[in-house]
């Protein structure tokens, strides 16, 4: 109690902008579950449908784009009072989204079209 | 949280039985020998079921998105101790208020 007290006073005192560092990550914790869940769904549906090559990763960015604007809806369109920057809600996660992604879709891929 | 996993848990179910058809058709495709060029129609639409179940899923049992700003409505400190009336005023401390009290007016 007393360091935040004291914490809100040092901001006020020289104006700097500060984030409560425990509660963005628990943002991003949240953002993470919902990406990686997200894309491990995306891949079944990709492999199930039959994408091969280009097609697939396409479909991973539609599935992403989708997941941002419904992670900005969540926010209730206020990103700023929940994140400190527009890439934590649009970019983070990315990357390991997109390996859950091709490992689920050649897994699924492979259940339904080849064996 | 329970009824976010349990549409999750139902997405999954979909998706299972969407990829149990699509193995059917391919099957029935192998006997009539004929190519495959798409699923069915049915398997299209279970699986926009299953993605929009499991984006519903996703974006409700992850948890709450909690404010960042320290002056934000949630983030005050809004529960006093229980023994409030035990807390003194009247003591020695007083003669050094006036040095705390004027940074709080800053």
């Amino acid at each position: 109690m007393a360091g935040g007290s004291e914490k809100k006073s040092s901001e006020d005192a020289n104006d700097l902008q500060t984030f409560n560092a425990e509660n963005l990550q628990s943002n991003m914790k949240v953002i993470y579950y919902s990406r990686t869940f997200l894309s491990i769904i995306g891949g079944v549906i990709a492999g199930i449908l039959g994408f091969t090559g280009l097609t697939g990763f396409i479909f991973y960015f539609l599935i992403m784009a989708i997941t941002s604007i419904g992670l900005i809806a969540k926010a209730k369109f206020s990103v700023h009072s929940y994140f400190d920057s527009w890439n934590r809600i649009i970019l983070d996660g990315f990357f390991g989204g997109l390996m859950s992604f091709v490992l689920f879709w050649t897994f699924a891929y492979d259940i339904v079209h080849i064996f | 949280m329970g009824l976010g996993f349990l549409i999750g848990a139902f997405g999954v179910l979909i998706l299972a039985h969407a990829a149990f058809s699509t193995i059917q058709y391919r099957g029935l495709l192998k006997i009539l020998e004929e190519e495959f060029s798409g699923p069915p129609v049915n398997v299209i639409v279970e699986l926009l079921l299953a993605l929009s179940f499991c984006m519903w899923a996703a974006l409700t049992a992850a948890g709450k998105f909690l404010s960042v700003h320290h002056h934000s409505e949630e983030n005050r400190i809004v529960s006093l101790p229980a023994n409030m009336d035990f807390l003194i005023f009247n003591h020695r401390g007083k003669v050094f208020s006036p040095g705390t009290d004027m940074r709080l007016k800053h």
